[in-house]
């Protein structure tokens, strides 16, 4: 009988853990802040309405790499592994790789998604447009038309979106192959096409945003990565200026500290 | 009540509500949302009736060694040739459209220019400067003041310049704007005055004219780290 007992609290417990663990190496998941005062909140017609997105949010889960839901690597193609290898092991010793952020370039998309900055979302007739706090990035997404046929190339790619119910799915292709995925060495080619389901969960205190990736030259089939924002109607967009502190720029492709 | 009486009657009910109307369309804030392009050119500020600024004589030495500059093709002092921003008021002559966004709380501008949100708090009242960060674009703060918004707006660093040509500012500066609707809103002016006395021997203004540029036009990717466009 005592036996049973210990063995049901260490299986609560080691799951616990685990969970911990799991949730850890992904990145810290913040419990969402606590709000100035009730009738703060009560201002804004956005908590009750799922489809109005507006309004200033912040990660909560922050991790500058990019992992699946359970916290494995990409279903890297064996040339995705190389690049991949390539550049962890030049970080590891000292002298990564310059990507889009080192050059202040826009970050490129999904990247720009996952900055530990806050973003202030936009709704207008026919566009939804996203400040980025990091590197003065806006994003503008061009709702309820098709995906064009070809689009130009541009950092921040080409948005459409839609509403699927109260979900917002963006689709998103041209991002220019300067930018990376994630910030240790998960990059793209000029096929990759994300599609972006965005959705208000626990009564609208919380943004997520799954992220599907889809590039047959880096990833043998799609694969999903989850990031979450905290609503924060206390929180403004401060000035960022990275071209000003920008004392790791590259020299030849190459961050050298200084 | 013969036929001309209800006639009578039926105008001053109509007149009535007109008055009403029109006194709902005064109370009622405008929309200066849109994307607006400036017009003419700012690159070389002038005071609203035409005179160069009353510069202070240190301001003057600076400004008048930055037009050398200029002229001898090295203006180090323009933050845009370092990919740094315009600051204001300079960045409202940029000659790149501005997407306006606006709610009850925050009138947002959104300048292809470097791609730099200006974010305007309605309600805000501006703290002192020296309770702000001190930045390149500072902090503003508006209200409605009937058909026109007034900005106020401080908290500046001294890295940038005015205008093009180099009018200096200090980081004691603080500007005031008047910005309304013209021309059945196909315009949109901005009344700007600058007040540094470390700079000037009184405050002065200078006025912008906005033109509506057709509602589906997309603020274009502007990175200047990447092509330098030659913004203004």
């Amino acid at each position: 009988m005592k036996r049973t007992i210990i063995a049901a609290a260490c299986v609560s417990a080691c799951l616990a853990a685990s969970l911990a663990l799991a949730q850890q190496a992904n990145g810290l998941y913040r419990p969402a802040p606590k709000l100035p005062e009730p009738k703060y909140r009560e201002q804004y017609s956005s908590m009750t309405d799922q489809r109005d997105l507006s309004g200033v949010w912040f990660i909560r889960d922050y991790n500058r790499r990019f992992r699946t839901p359970i916290n494995t690597l990409p279903p890297l193609t064996p040339f995705g592994k190389v690049e991949f290898d390539k550049r962890v092991k030049a970080e590891t010793d000292g002298s990564p790789y310059a990507d889009a952020s080192t050059h202040c370039w826009p970050h490129g998309i999904p990247r720009v998604m996952n900055s530990p900055y806050p973003i202030q979302i936009f709704q207008t007739p026919g566009k939804i447009t996203i400040v980025h706090e990091v590197a003065h990035n806006i994003r503008q997404i061009h709702m309820d038309v098709p995906m064009p046929a070809k689009v130009p190339t541009s950092f921040l790619g080409y948005s459409v979106g839609h509403w699927d119910g109260n979900t917002l799915v963006i689709e998103t292709k041209g991002t220019d192959t300067r930018t990376w995925i994630d910030e240790e060495g998960i990059i793209h080619s000029d096929q990759l096409y994300t599609i972006e389901r965005l959705r208000k969960v626990e009564n609208g205190e919380n943004l997520e945003n799954e992220v599907t990736m889809i590039d047959p030259v880096y990833f043998t089939r799609p694969w999903v990565k989850k990031i979450n924002y905290a609503w924060r109607p206390d929180m403004r967009i401060s000035e960022y200026i990275c071209e000003e502190n920008n004392r790791n720029a590259p020299e030849n492709g190459v961050t050298v500290a200084k | 009540m013969n036929h001309n009486t209800r006639h009578t009657l039926a105008a001053a009910v109509l007149a009535a509500a007109g008055f009403f109307a029109a006194g709902f369309a005064q109370a009622a804030t405008p929309s200066l949302a849109g994307i607006w392009l400036v017009e003419g050119d700012f690159s070389t500020l002038k005071t609203s009736d035409g005179k160069l600024p009353p510069l202070k004589p240190e301001a003057q030495r600076k400004y008048a060694a930055a037009l050398a500059a200029r002229k001898a093709g090295k203006p180090a002092f323009d933050t845009l040739t370092r990919c740094l921003p315009h600051g204001l008021p300079r960045l409202m002559f940029a000659p790149y459209p501005i997407e306006v966004i606006q709610d009850a709380k925050q009138v947002t501008f959104l300048h292809e220019a470097h791609h730099m949100p200006r974010l305007v708090y309605v309600g805000d009242k501006l703290p002192a400067n020296d309770d702000l960060d001190g930045n390149y674009m500072g902090f503003s703060a508006g209200r409605w003041d009937g058909d026109t918004l007034v900005i106020d707006s401080g908290g500046f660093n001294d890295l940038t310049t005015l205008d093009k040509a180099g009018l200096p500012h200090s980081d004691q500066m603080t500007l005031n704007e008047r910005m309304r609707l013209i021309d059945g809103g196909a315009r949109l002016e901005d009344l700007i005055t600058i007040n540094d006395a470390a700079s000037y021997n009184k405050p002065w203004s200078v006025r912008v004219t906005f033109k509506r540029m057709p509602a589906d036009y997309w603020l274009k990717e502007f990175v200047c780290t990447d092509k330098n466009p030659d913004a203004s």
